[in-house]
Order: structure tokens, then C-alpha cells, then sequence
């Protein structure tokens, strides 16, 4: 009877492989591990799931039922709630901490901004607008992850489409395609996003790379978050790929201050087996340039300083390890002597002890011996409302105006927009331009703080995006540049072309702006006490306008006091004289 | 300016005019007390560098002030370091001199003792040389005022019709003042407090004026509108004094209110405070029907304790118009309380407000009662003005008898 029921089960599987082949769904998903100076390790976890030959829905479709969707690999109820909305693109970033691009460069997942962060492409049709979509969309999203996506609402939704071009490609509808973003610095990602965020892999966290995906380990990381990212590929289908990005550090977690690590000490898991609907599988190592490590066990093959593991079902656990075994114990690099791994370095703080106004900084630095274009955007929230008149550039001490250039600027509508500025700024070589602007902070109602108000609010990082190097392409600036990246071991070694296909960004830490509270304890108070004068004033005024002046007799006369004491009666407008008869 | 040949007037402006060049503007520029959002020099700023950068300043919500302020500093006055504080002071100098003038035709005299003194109530007052020093503009709108009942009591009509509907640009609350102008202009501004007689209203002249303020109301909207392009400003500059969007604190009694105010009883509040300054335009004038610019002086009061975004400079320009109606001095009913009031709260307010936003060792609750005490303040003055208008009706009285309501 045994082997009835083997066969059986050897079939359903056949039978899916053989379905996802057949629906054109192909699921592969692969680790980069990285090394990086400051003794730490950046694990990117990537999934991706490829529908072949499907294309995002028409929204002019929206009035009529939608194909029944059959997915075996794909993620229904990620896919259902495209469909739903009609979503051509989309991403959706939760992160937890600091990105520090001076010394782990530019990251493997570029969306690092901490909180949650969203923005989708959708297609502008009068059927339903973008708008309503988008507020479906957010809100599915924050049902499906469990994260507080319903706040990123009108107050948070902008349109910066300068930085946030299509990933994917377009599909050629007859209209055109709107962008709508928007961010939430104050979300944090934690264990209730991961489980839903498992859920949508085929095969969950069971095998494959994503057993690795411990919850005690991965947000115990210095850095970690998650990315859902949808694009239209054409003539290719339509991708989601899911990522995780953890930057751990296993100096912290060693007894004796080494950075050797190994699957099982970072992640406490190891590649127990392979997912075996995956078409690849696979753990890549970025190797450090110095000679003095060993990894184990071998690579399957080493290309460009990267070593490959191509995970199989017929393969036993994986654990890889990387050992410096000559180093004792980590010794971490002198920040000051080692440069930062990015083309610029970005700095923004907000000074100013007032509740009621504040001067924004914004300090960029470029490292490179040639000058950098970058475009710049804030979409800030109205809590924090922008002086774009005292805007000022200065390098070294020396106003330089001529640096920033605004293309576009929408204001702040205090309860309902945010202000969007998109700016470009031209960064000469090797120098630090300092931005300042005065801002106000507005006041709000008692009923718009946060319960706990005290603590401020959180205002999304802003964004860098450098995307011209050196003046007009000049050919001195390869030779320069490869020279500089010499004198450092990480930066030869990095992953990307010197000037990448797309601008990458840069996202500056996230700020606290601290806003004046009214006393929350006082609404009946105020009422009752504001009313008080308006009426104690009010009844006064007509008191005296409406009641006759009269004059009366003060003079004690003990036996008739009562009867003088209205001596005489005078209309104060018409009775002129009245003292004089009552004398 | 005045003609007077003494010096006292002259040497005023240049006083006024160091200190608006001493360094110390700078630290007054944000003072809530100063200026509201509503006359805010930086705001000005903002929305005229919006303006020249071809945005719609009144797309966004900083930007509140009057399309006229917005054309007339983007194009013929622009605002720099060195002219704004010249224009400023020009404003109150303007101010003063129509202050002069306004006390002479009520004395009817060509030139008296008191002119040098009337005008340095108006520039060395703090309460408005400071809202001045600031750049905000509500000294232009105190300036626009004094000068409406200024060509009122000359019965210029449509001078001072003109100069009330440009005021009524920058603040709809000036909109009250409209009745005892207008009643003003069609009589004459000497002192009858102390002989009050009916008034026999000329309607015939009457509404015409009214129709005649009603007309460049209407032309100055029309020319907002074609400046902006759009009826956008009507919602930001008047709306915002109807539906109080912003809730920057200021020395009045709207902004913490509506700070703490339920959601759902916002509307009926706005509502309540908006007709409550309407309330008190017909008995004032009823009242003091032999005296519109005494109605018009306490409409003045009332407009400074009421009004949504007052600065110091609304019961600046109450207060420095008591110097034109020395006869009801004597008959002040607590003239005494009412000026330590005044002395208290002013003293309070910019201490506490910077306990509250600055030091952080104070909460919204300190400002809140200095901004009733102020409110106290400026009420007794006012209840000090309508009892001493009306008491001087009863003149002088002999030993032992004093004067009561009914």
C-alpha cells in the first residue's frame, strides 16, 4: 500500500511542476552576503516570482469583471489586490534603522528610508481616479503586511517624479501613467510584517533561503527591512520580488570581537534543503579584497570576486562560513582616515530650540574629485512648513546661490498636503554644500497630536538622487576616479558600474521635529473659561449701553435714605442737565 | 508734514526710523504677538518669492495675505533690507499725521498744544511701534484705518470709502467699521458726548455711500482676482479669518479656543465668534449717534479684544486713540485697574510665551491665561470708554451725589 501513496504524492508534485511550467510562473530567489569594513554583514535576501506573458490590468477594465486569476507560484493575494486596484508598479519599503552609506556604501535594495515608504504607478483613467485607487491600494497593503500603511494618506501622498521613475516599463494604455508616493517614518518593521511577508513564498520559510529568515536574528540586526517591489517587464510578464535586507554584525554577536561569521552563527538557521519549485536557488558571497580570510565550504564558482552557491535538491545543508583566522579580534577603521564608499555624503538636522520655528540644514559632500549633479527632494509633511524665501547655499562660508536649482515646488495645505520640493544641486568637487532655510512649525488641534505627543513627529528622510558626474562626461574623470577608488579595498571591489544605468538613491536619516502641545486635559476649561470673558465683556458693554444713567443722592441722611436715594432720573442722551435738576 | 513748524513730529520719525534700522528686528521677525499669520512679514516674503517664481501662492497655506499687498510689493515697492523698515515707518508716520488730523477736526482748531503729543502717543506706543519694528502688516492696516476716519471726518466720502474697502482687503474685520465710517463721513466729528442729541438718519445720503463702499469692495476683488488668476485668495486671506485654519497663538481669544475645540462643534463655534463681532456695530451706533467717531473709536475696541488674528497693534491703535478724547479723562471709571491690567498682561505675554515655546518650562496654559488677562485688560478699557462716553453726558456733580444705572 506504501508505495500507492508515494506514487500519489510524486505525482501531485510532478503534476505542480508541471502546472507552474505550463502557467509560465518561474520562482527564483538568492542570498548576497557582503562583508563590510566596519566588521559588519549585509545579507540581502531576493525573491522573485515571474508571471510570463501577463501585463498589469487596464484600469478602464475596472467596471467589468476581472480573468480568474490561477497562480501557483505567484502571490494571490499580492496579485489580487493588483488586480484589484489596477497597479501597474509598485513598491513598498519597511525599514528599521540608519543606513549608513559612509561606510557600507550604497545598498543592494536601494529603498533604505526608514518607516514604511510606497509609491506605485498607476494608470490615470476618469473611470476611478488614481486617487481612490490609491487609497485602496494602501489599505489592502496594510491589511496584507499588517503595517500602518492607512496613514499615509492625503497628508503624506505626494508625486515626486523626477526620483521615482518606473523600475519596470510601462504598458502602452491609451493614458498616461500617474505616480503616487508617500512615506511613514514612524512605522517600524517587526515580526508581524515578516509572517505575512513569508506567506507569500512558495515555500514559505520551510526550505530554501528563506529558513534563514529568524525572526529572533533578523530583528536583532543593526539594519533590516523589507521590500515588496511589482514591475511590468515587457514582453517578459509581470515580476514581484520580495526582499529582505539585514545588515548584522557578528562582532556583536562573538564572544572574543571577531568578525568571523557563518550562516549558523549570524542567522542561527542554516540551507536545510532546497525550495524545490525554485528554478535557481542560490548564496552569493561579495569576498573582501584582503587575502587573509577562508571561506567554507567551496563556492560552486567565483566570478568577479563573487562566489556562488547553487543550492540543489540533491544537496545536503549549507552552512557558509567566512573566517579571517590570522585576526584576532576585529579592529574597526578609524572613521576619520577612511572615506566614505558613496559618490556624496549627506547630512540634514533641524536647529533651533523654538516650538515655533526652526532652520533646516542640509550639508552634501562630494567625494569624488569631479563635480556631481543631484537632484534633491523633501516631501514633507505640514508639520514642518518651508521659508523657500531664506533658502541659501553656502560652500565653505561663501553664499553660492547659483548651486540649487528648484524645477519644482508644491506647498504645504496645513491638515491636508505636504509640500513637495524638487531641486537640483550642483556639488563642485571635493567640497561640502550647506543648505539652510528657515521653517516654521504650525500648531495644531488637540485632536491631531498622537497619543503620545511629547515625542514629536517623525519626517521622512530625504532624497538624493546624484545623477551627472563631472562637467559634460569629461574622460579625466574615469581615469581620476578609478585612481581614488584604488587607494581604498572596498571601493574596487564594488558591485556597480562606476555610473549606473539608473541614479541611485540616497536617503538621509529621518528627523524629529518637536511641535507644541496644547494642555489635552483642557477643552472644558477653555470653553467654559474663554466663554466667561466673551460674556462678562459682552454683558458689560450692554449693561452700560442699555440702562439708564442716573445720578443719586449719597449723602447719609439717616431718616430717609431710602426715599433720596434715586434723587432724580436723566436719559443719558436726551436728559443733558440731569444733575443739575436733581440738585 | 504738519505744518506746525515745530520740530516734535519730525524728530519722532527719525527716532522711529534708527530703530527700525537697529539690529534688534531681527529677533522680533517670528513674534506671535507681533504678527499674526495673517500680517507676518515673513510670510509676505514667501508668498511674493512664490509669486515671482510662478507659483500660486495661495495654493499652499502659509501664504495669507491680501492679492493687493502681493502685487503692489512684487511690482512697484519691492521688499528689501533697507526699504521695508522706511515703508513701515512711512506707514506710521502716515498714521500719526491722520491721527494729528483727525484730533484737529474734532477740536476744529488748525493747530493746537497737543498735536506733538497725540502723535508721540501713536509712535512711541509700544504697542504699535513694536508690531512695526517687526514688519508686520498690520501697521499698514492700522494705517488704512486712521485714514478712512481721517478723510471721514473731513467728509471725503470717497477718500475715506476707498481707503476702508482697502482695508477690508487686508482684514475682513474691518468690514465692522463700515456702518459708523460711513455715518461719520455725512456728519461732523466734533465732541457732542457731553451734549448728546438724536441723530436724523439722512438715508438719502446714506445709501448711496454705502453702495459707493459696496462698489469698490467689489473693484478691489475683481482686481485681486485678475492679479491671481483665480478666486483661490478669497478661501486663504477672508476665509481664514472665518474658519481659523491656522492656530498660531496670539494675544487673542480665538486661537487657543479653537486649539481645544471638540471637532464636531468647530463649525458652530466659528459661527458664534464670527456673528458675535457683528453684534455690537448697531447699539454702538445707536448709542453714540451724536458721536460716530466715538462709535467708530470703541467698534475699534471691540475689533481688537474680538477679532481672530489680533497683533498688539489692534489694541495699540484703541489705546493711542484715547489721546483724541481728552474730555471723557475725567470720568474714566477704573482708569487705574485698567492700566495695571494692560501693564500685567503685556508684561506677561511675551514671558510667558517664551516659557511656553521657547524655555520649554512653561505649557500652552501660561500663554493661554496671559492672553485672558490681556483680554481682561482690553475689555475694562473699552468698558472704561463706553461708561466715560456716556458719563460725560451728565457733567460735573455737586457734593454728594454720584451717578449710577438704572
Amino acid at each position: 500500500m506504501w508505495w500507492r501513496g508515494c506514487w500519489k504524492s510524486c505525482f501531485v508534485l510532478a503534476l505542480h511542476l508541471v502546472a507552474a511550467s505550463a502557467q509560465g510562473e518561474l520562482f527564483d530567489e538568492d542570498l548576497t552576503l557582503r562583508p563590510l569594513r566596519d566588521g559588519r554583514l549585509e545579507a540581502r535576501f531576493s525573491f522573485t516570482t515571474l508571471l510570463k506573458g501577463a501585463s498589469p490590468r487596464d484600469p478602464e477594465s475596472l467596471r467589468q469583471d476581472d480573468e480568474a486569476q490561477h497562480y501557483t507560484l505567484f502571490p494571490l493575494a499580492l496579485g489580487q489586490i493588483l488586480r484589484e486596484h489596477a497597479v501597474t508598479e509598485l513598491h513598498l519599503t519597511l525599514n528599521a534603522g540608519k543606513w549608513n552609506y559612509d561606510h557600507w556604501g550604497y545598498p543592494d535594495e536601494p529603498g533604505v528610508g526608514t518607516g514604511a515608504e510606497l509609491w506605485a504607478w498607476m494608470g490615470d483613467t476618469s473611470l476611478t481616479s488614481v486617487d481612490q485607487r490609491w487609497q485602496g491600494l494602501r489599505q489592502s497593503l496594510a491589511g496584507l503586511f499588517c503595517a500602518s500603511l492607512g496613514h499615509l494618506d492625503d497628508q503624506r501622498t505626494t508625486s515626486p517624479t523626477l526620483t521615482f521613475q518606473p523600475e519596470g516599463s510601462l504598458p502602452n494604455f491609451t493614458y498616461p501613467h500617474q505616480l503616487r508616493h508617500a512615506t511613514l517614518p514612524s512605522e517600524h518593521v517587526c515580526t508581524e510584517n515578516l509572517t505575512p511577508f513569508l506567506k507569500l513564498l512558495p515555500c514559505k520559510s520551510l526550505s530554501g533561503i528563506a529558513h534563514l529568515l529568524n525572526p529572533h536574528r533578523v530583528f536583532d540586526a543593526d539594519w533590516h527591512g523589507l521590500g515588496v517591489h511589482v514591475r511590468y517587464r515587457e514582453r517578459i510578464g509581470v515580476e514581484v520580488r520580495l526582499a529582505f535586507q539585514a545588515v548584522l554584525d557578528p562582532v556583536r554577536y562573538s564572544h572574543d570581537g571577531r568578525r568571523d561569521w557563518s550562516l549558523r552563527s549570524v542567522f542561527d538557521r542554516i540551507v536545510e534543503k532546497a525550495c524545490p519549485v525554485a528554478r535557481s536557488s542560490k548564496v552569493q558571497v561579495e569576498l573582501p579584497g584582503e587575502t587573509s580570510y577562508t571561506l567554507s565550504p567551496g563556492p560552486t564558482d567565483v566570478v568577479n570576486d563573487m562566489a556562488t552557491y547553487e543550492l540543489t535538491s540533491a544537496q545536503e545543508a549549507l552552512d557558509v562560513a567566512m573566517k579571517w583566522p590570522g585576526e584576532n579580534s576585529f579592529v574597526y577603521p578609524d572613521t576619520s582616515q577612511v572615506p566614505p564608499l558613496t559618490d556624496i555624503s549627506v547630512r540634514r538636522n533641524l536647529k533651533g530650540a523654538s516650538q515655533a520655528e526652526a532652520r533646516l540644514t542640509i550639508e552634501v559632500t562630494n567625494n569624488l574629485p569631479v563635480q556631481v549633479k543631484s537632484g534633491y527632494l523633501e516631501t514633507m509633511p505640514w508639520h514642518l512648513q518651508f521659508y523657500l524665501h531664506t533658502l541659501r547655499a553656502y560652500i565653505d562660508d561663501s553664499q553660492r546661490d547659483d548651486l540649487v536649482t528648484i524645477l519644482s515646488y508644491a506647498p504645504p495645505v496645513p491638515h491636508s498636503r505636504p509640500a513637495l520640493l524638487q531641486a537640483v544641486l550642483t556639488l563642485p568637487p571635493r567640497s561640502t554644500l550647506r543648505l539652510t532655510m528657515d521653517v516654521s512649525k504650525p500648531f495644531l488641534r488637540y485632536t491631531e497630536h498622537p497619543p503620545d505627543a511629547q515625542r514629536g513627529w517623525d519626517l521622512p528622510p530625504a532624497v538624493l538622487v546624484p545623477f551627472a558626474f563631472g562637467e559634460d562626461d569629461s574622460p579625466e574623470f574615469e581615469t581620476s576616479a578609478s585612481h581614488e577608488a584604488n587607494s581604498t579595498w572596498t571601493q574596487e571591489r564594488e558591485p556597480y558600474p562606476r555610473r549606473p544605468s539608473r541614479a541611485r538613491r540616497i536617503y538621509t536619516p529621518v528627523m524629529l521635529v518637536d511641535l507644541a502641545t496644547p494642555d489635552f486635559s483642557m477643552p472644558y476649561n477653555v470653553i467654559i473659561m474663554s466663554c466667561t470673558l466673551i460674556a462678562l465683556i459682552f454683558g458689560s458693554v450692554f449693561n452700560l449701553l442699555t440702562r439708564r444713567f442716573v445720578v443719586v443722592r449719597v449723602d447719609s441722611d439717616p431718616a430717609t435714605p431710602d426715599v433720596n436715594s434715586v434723587g432724580g432720573v436723566a436719559d443719558s442722551v436726551g436728559g443733558t442737565g440731569a444733575a443739575k435738576k436733581t440738585s | 508734514m504738519d505744518g506746525s513748524g515745530d520740530l516734535a513730529f519730525p524728530a519722532l520719525v527719525a527716532a522711529r526710523l534708527l530703530l527700525a534700522f537697529a539690529p534688534l528686528p531681527d529677533a522680533l521677525k517670528y513674534d506671535q504677538q507681533l504678527s499674526s499669520p495673517l500680517t507676518s512679514y515673513s510670510r509676505l516674503r514667501e508668498g511674493i518669492y512664490l509669486f515671482q517664481h510662478g507659483i500660486d501662492p495661495y495654493s499652499g497655506g502659509a501664504f495669507r495675505h491680501s492679492p493687493s499687498l502681493l502685487s503692489l510689493f512684487s511690482t512697484v515697492l519691492p521688499l528689501t533690507p533697507y526699504t521695508s523698515p522706511i515703508l513701515w515707518t512711512a506707514a506710521d508716520a502716515v498714521a500719526a499725521w491722520a491721527l494729528v488730523r483727525i484730533w484737529r477736526l474734532r477740536t476744529g482748531a488748525k493747530e493746537t498744544s497737543r498735536d506733538g503729543q497725540i502723535a508721540a502717543l501713536y509712535l512711541l506706543n509700544p504697542y504699535i511701534f513694536l508690531p512695526s519694528l517687526a514688519l508686520s502688516t498690520s501697521s499698514i492696516e492700522s494705517m488704512l484705518c486712521l485714514l478712512a476716519v481721517m478723510f471721514a471726518c473731513r467728509g471725503r466720502a470717497s477718500a475715506a470709502l476707498f481707503a476702508l474697502a482697502c482695508l477690508v482687503q487686508l482684514s475682513l474685520p474691518a468690514v465692522l467699521l463700515a456702518a459708523p465710517i460711513i455715518l461719520l463721513t455725512v456728519t461732523r466729528p466734533v465732541s457732542r458726548l457731553a451734549l448728546p442729541q438724536p441723530y436724523h438718519a439722512q438715508w438719502k445720503r446714506i445709501i448711496p455711500l454705502l453702495a459707493e463702499f459696496v462698489g469698490y469692495t467689489a473693484l478691489l476683488t475683481f482686481a485681486s482676482t485678475v492679479v491671481c488668476g483665480n478666486w483661490l485668495w478669497v478661501e486663504k486671506t477672508w476665509g481664514a479669518t472665518l474658519t481659523l485654519p491656522d492656530l498660531t497663538p496670539n494675544p487673542g481669544l480665538w486661537w487657543y479656543f479653537f486649539t481645544e475645540m471638540f471637532d464636531h462643534f468647530r463649525p458652530f463655534f466659528l459661527m458664534v465668534f464670527s456673528v458675535h463681532l457683528l453684534i455690537y456695530i448697531a447699539p454702538l451706533c445707536i448709542k453714540f449717534q451724536h458721536d460716530f467717531l466715538y462709535a467708530t473709536f470703541l467698534l475699534l475696541g471691540v475689533q481688537a479684544l474680538f477679532k481672530p488674528y489680533p497683533t498688539l497693534s489692534d489694541p495699540g491703535l484703541f489705546l493711542s486713540m484715547f489721546s483724541i478724547f481728552p474730555e471723557i479723562y475725567p470720568y474714566l471709571r477704573h482708569p487705574i485697574v485698567t492700566a495695571l491690567i494692560h501693564l500685567h498682561a503685556s508684561l506677561l505675554l511675551p514671558l510667558f510665551n517664551s516659557l511656553w515655546l521657547r524655555q520649554g518650562t512653561g505649557n500652552a496654559n501660561f500663554f493661554y491665561a496671559s492672553t485672558l488677562v490681556f483680554g481682561m485688560g482690553n475689555g475694562a478699557a473699552l468698558m472704561d470708554a463706553i461708561w466715560a462716553g456716556l458719563r460725560v453726558a451728565v457733567g460735573e456733580l455737586k457734593e454728594g451725589y454720584e451717578v449710577a444705572q438704572e
